[in-house]
């Protein structure tokens, strides 16, 4: 495939250098000759100072024969307008920005459903395929670890289920078994997906080991996540008592999300279609003042406290040291790790820290965060899902990008119908393993068993080593 | 320039002087013939002004300065306090003319402090008049004038803000002559309202009236000595304490209520306040002056009646509280203190302004626990109203210093410190009885002329929230520094 790329930032790196691997052609497309030159020695692919937002420079550097165009730039209006003028003249070309004010996006995104149901054939807004919005997607993901118990980041799938990641400790009753033992065990009804030692990059199986200190996702009802806690002694408990670090976008919307649960009508909240909120004490601490004064004014009962998160006596002063849970979500990703380590340290039962991207995974539990949500990897992992094919509706990357969980629709030309799931795995030993299916026709997702055939028309959602785009193809086809 | 400005004051003296004929329809009704010229001098004056200038002002345009509306304001509260003055005046019921000035600046500021000993012998019009001046201050002249005929141009919300009172005044429609006349729509449905069910409870229909222009624009003039409690009629108490509170809520509220904005009547800080505040002091008076069970309903009923004539700065009175105990004197001294809510007709300092003071407080000491913490001041619902506070906070500072002059003032005129004081409080509050030698029971006739005349700009203060009055001083002795200091405005 070809992608046009604009912008060379940290994420434009990422993507470039993950769809190079994937042995894609990739051209890169920025205007700071610094960058530019910083990208041409780190990656194998073309990268061309240029104009992203002139289509001449784009047709110079290939557009009309690409599958695909994304822009990263810092600018979300010119990442907007270049979509729309290449879209006028090339609408075949899939289109992906990255729009960073929430205003926007969520003005385009009420107006792209609108269009979508009143002429299903129109053009999307402004031409663009894919809106993504990296706060968003890392507030939401804060948010469903909090949910949770902030033991680990929950990866939300289809149908209720969700991917809990729990590090296994001490006394784990999971450590030393093996994963057939584990399934033997009584009251145990999870499936685990993967097992991350830092260095194993093989999937799971019958006869793996699980050994003290490894991170483990399990495929779960997101409604038994309690049992499961319970069941694998995971401490977690109420936050009465949140502390957040920084009130920047992401730290705007976490207070935003809880704002809209709170202020939701008491019969909603009667029948329980509302999470319940039970903080009882938000303290907001960031450096500026004005942004406090919105979060206050904003933000009814939610105290902020304008100063320096590693101000000793501010902590102190305020006896920060002993919340229930900090979430350190401020702009300035290293300091958020520290924070959270040393709050953790200092006796905060729980921490979230907002990181740069999913490589901090491994330092933050070293650390001993609680869950570390990356930023920028949710943006990766949305293009990459893209740029699987049309029925892959999405990917997650996890342990460091060694693995991917994809979430798709079975093609009638995918291949790996007709057989039965044992016999694909046997056929392809350390491919893809289906953790949820849906059969077509039907609205309840189950975990398979062994003896499952794949019909066309079902839903899946695998989990497969990052880059094996071959096995991948084989259950969703390729365009 | 000076034309726009005696343009308007001729409007509103022409309406002013129309109003008299309410009492002359009385005098007529009454028998009281010798008083009609009196009240038809103004008459025909006013109306030959206005319509001097109606003549001269058509295809002119109504641009009106705005840096001028504070001084054009005072300046035409001052000339319809003299105009009024002069039925009372003529018809030899007020043989001085200070004293004639001073009750008719008691009227129109809603103060009803009275310097008649006894007003049962005043003719019936003269009493209607006097009570009917209250009504017309209580709302505003100029806002009446506004509302009635399209007299201002562009900047004419800022001359009905100077008139209004409050720290915080908005439009409630887009249009000003629109506020104008929905308020005193408003204004007029309660006054007829209560005027027919004080006729129905057993009042003579001029009593009904007079005592209803006196609740309604929180006044306190009466047509007997011993002001409402003279009826002997429960009903008429609670119906007029009823009235009192309901007068002494910004009227806003009402317009509120009737287009069905419910959200924002539930969010008025003010609001809350002020119904926190009646109910406390309420039941802290009942408490004080309980009598024994049987004696309860009595004891509430005067209790109620008191508290709202004082927080209302009405000033009628059913029983005369110096004789009541002292913790109840000190309830009723502390009410003094606050009066009723902005944008009503009642005088004080008003309540918005105490609530805004209190949780300022309130911050401030949350701030001592968390120096760090960032605080707002949410007032109606509405968060971010810091800027409000010093507005707040340098008004009450002027009020108490107005407040120590006129007690300076006061005690250098002869009276004691305290009446003294509580007069001062009563004067700038606008609510006319005071305690010591000025209590409900005495008038105001005995103390020097020269006092009389500076109550009655104290009064005038209270009633235009003293900037005006003291930007219309400022501009009379002190032209080029009030002028240099618009311009940098």
């Amino acid at each position: 495939m070809k992608i046009v790329v604009i912008g060379a930032g940290f994420t434009g790196m990422q993507l470039a250098r993950e769809l190079v691997a994937e042995k894609n052609d990739v051209v890169l497309i920025e205007r700071d000759p610094e960058k530019v030159r910083h990208a041409s020695d780190q990656l194998d692919c073309t990268v061309l100072e240029a104009d992203g937002s002139n289509l001449e420079s784009l047709e110079d550097a290939g557009l009309s024969s690409a599958d695909a165009l994304v822009t990263l730039t810092e600018d979300d209006e010119l990442n907007m307008i270049t979509c729309s003028l290449v879209d006028a003249v090339y609408p075949h070309i899939a289109k992906i920005a990255r729009v960073r004010n929430y205003a926007y996006y969520l003005a385009a995104d009420a107006a792209r459903r609108r269009t979508k149901s009143a002429r299903p054939d129109a053009r999307p807004l402004y031409g663009i395929d894919t809106m993504l919005n990296p706060d968003v997607e890392a507030a939401s993901a804060i948010v469903s670890a909090i949910e949770h118990g902030a033991v680990g980041n929950v990866i939300e799938l289809g149908g209720g289920f969700g991917i809990a990641m729990l590090s296994v400790g001490v006394g784990s009753p999971l450590v030393g078994l093996t994963l057939r033992e584990i399934a033997s065990l009584e009251g145990w009804r999870y499936l685990v997906a993967f097992i991350d030692n830092g260095t194993d990059i093989a999937l799971p199986n019958g006869d793996t080991k699980i050994m003290c200190g490894d991170s483990i996702g399990i495929v779960t009802p997101k409604s038994s996540i309690p049992d499961l806690l319970a069941f694998t002694k995971t401490p977690s408990g109420e936050f009465k008592r949140v502390v957040l670090f920084g009130a920047d976008r992401v730290g705007t919307l976490l207070l935003a999300t809880r704002e809209a649960r709170r202020a939701a009508s008491p019969w909603r909240k009667l029948l329980g279609l509302v999470p319940k909120v039970p903080e009882r004490e938000i303290v907001v601490v960031d450096m500026d003042a004005s942004r406090c004064r919105e979060i206050v004014e904003r933000f009814p009962g939610v105290r902020a406290l304008c100063g320096d998160v590693t101000d000793e006596s501010l902590l102190a002063e305020e006896d920060l040291f002993a919340s229930d849970l900090l979430v350190a979500s401020s702009g300035n990703y290293e300091l958020n790790l520290v924070t959270a380590a040393y709050m953790k340290s200092r006796g905060v039962k729980k921490v979230v820290a907002l990181t740069a991207n999913s490589s901090y995974g491994e330092i933050a539990r070293k650390l001993g965060v609680d869950v570390a949500v990356p930023m920028r990897g949710s943006v990766v992992d949305a293009i990459m899902g893209h740029l699987r094919g049309r029925h892959v509706t999405s990917v997650h990357s996890v342990c460091n990008r060694r693995f991917e969980i994809v979430e798709g629709e079975i093609p009638p030309e995918s291949k790996a119908t007709c057989q039965s799931l044992r016999e694909l795995s046997e056929r392809n030993p350390g491919g893809p393993l289906v953790l949820l299916h849906r059969p077509p026709d039907e609205d309840v997702w189950c975990v398979p068993r062994g003896s499952t055939v794949l019909g066309t028309g079902s839903r899946v959602v695998l989990i497969t080593r990052s880059g094996d785009v071959k096995s991948v193809a084989r259950f969703f086809g390729r365009e | 320039m000076l034309f726009s400005v005696l343009r308007i004051l001729t409007y509103v003296l022409g309406i002013v002087g129309t109003s008299m004929l309410l009492p002359v329809a009385v005098a007529i009704r009454e028998g009281e013939m010798s008083a009609v010229p009196a009240f038809l001098g103004p008459i025909v004056a006013g109306w030959a002004a206005a319509f001097t200038f109606w003549l001269k002002a058509r295809g002119r345009p109504k641009d009106f300065d705005v840096r001028h509306a504070f001084g054009v304001v005072g300046g035409i509260w001052m000339a319809i306090c003299l105009f009024g003055a002069m039925p009372l005046y003529f018809s030899g019921a007020f043989p001085s003319i200070v004293d004639a000035i001073f009750e008719s600046v008691s009227g129109f500021t809603t103060t009803g402090a009275s310097v008649c000993q006894d007003v049962e012998s005043l003719p019936a019009c003269i009493n209607l008049w006097r009570c009917e001046t209250h009504w017309l201050g209580g709302l505003g002249v100029i806002a009446l004038a506004v509302a009635l005929i399209p007299l201002l141009g562009v900047g004419g919300f800022r001359l009905i803000k100077a008139e209004t009172t409050g720290p915080d005044k908005e439009k409630l429609t887009i249009l000003i002559s629109n506020t104008a006349k929905t308020l005193w729509a408003i204004y007029v449905a309660f006054t007829v309202a209560q005027t027919l069910i004080l006729w129905k409870l057993g009042l003579s229909f001029t009593d009904a009236l007079s005592h209803t222009f006196s609740t309604i624009g929180t006044g306190g003039f009466s047509t007997r000595n011993a002001s409402v409690g003279a009826f002997g009629i429960p009903e008429v108490e609670w119906t007029c304490t009823a009235f009192m509170l309901v007068a002494s809520v910004n009227f806003a509220i009402y317009y509120r209520i009737i287009t069905g904005r419910l959200l924002e009547v539930r969010r008025d800080s003010e609001l809350k306040t002020f119904v926190l505040i009646v109910v406390v002091a309420v039941l802290a008076v009942t408490a004080i002056q309980f009598n024994g069970l049987e004696a309860l309903g009595d004891t509430f009923r005067a209790s109620s009646f008191q508290v709202a004539s004082i927080l209302s700065t009405t000033g009628f009175m059913t029983q005369d509280y110096q004789t009541w105990r002292p913790a109840a004197q000190a309830v009723l001294l502390a009410l003094f203190l606050i009066g009723g809510c902005s944008g009503s007709t009642a005088g004080g300092v008003k309540v918005v302004r105490w609530t805004v003071l209190a949780k300022q407080l309130r911050n401030e000491l949350k701030r001592m626990l968390h120096p760090h913490e960032v605080f707002t001041l949410t007032l109606n619902g509405t968060p971010g109203r810091e800027v409000i506070v010093p507005v707040v906070a340098s008004f009450v500072f002027v009020y108490a210093l107005l407040v120590l002059v006129t007690t300076f003032a006061g005690a250098l005129a002869g009276l004691d410190v305290f009446t003294a004081l509580t007069a001062a409080l009563s004067m700038v509050g606008n609510i006319g009885p005071a305690f010591g030698s000025l209590g409900p029971t005495a008038s105001f006739s005995e103390i020097a002329a020269p006092l009389k005349l500076y109550y009655a700009f104290a009064m005038l203060a209270g009633r235009l929230e003293i900037y005006t009055l003291l930007i219309l001083a400022g501009r009379v002795f002190m032209p080029h520094r009030a002028q240099s200091g618009a311009e940098r405005a």
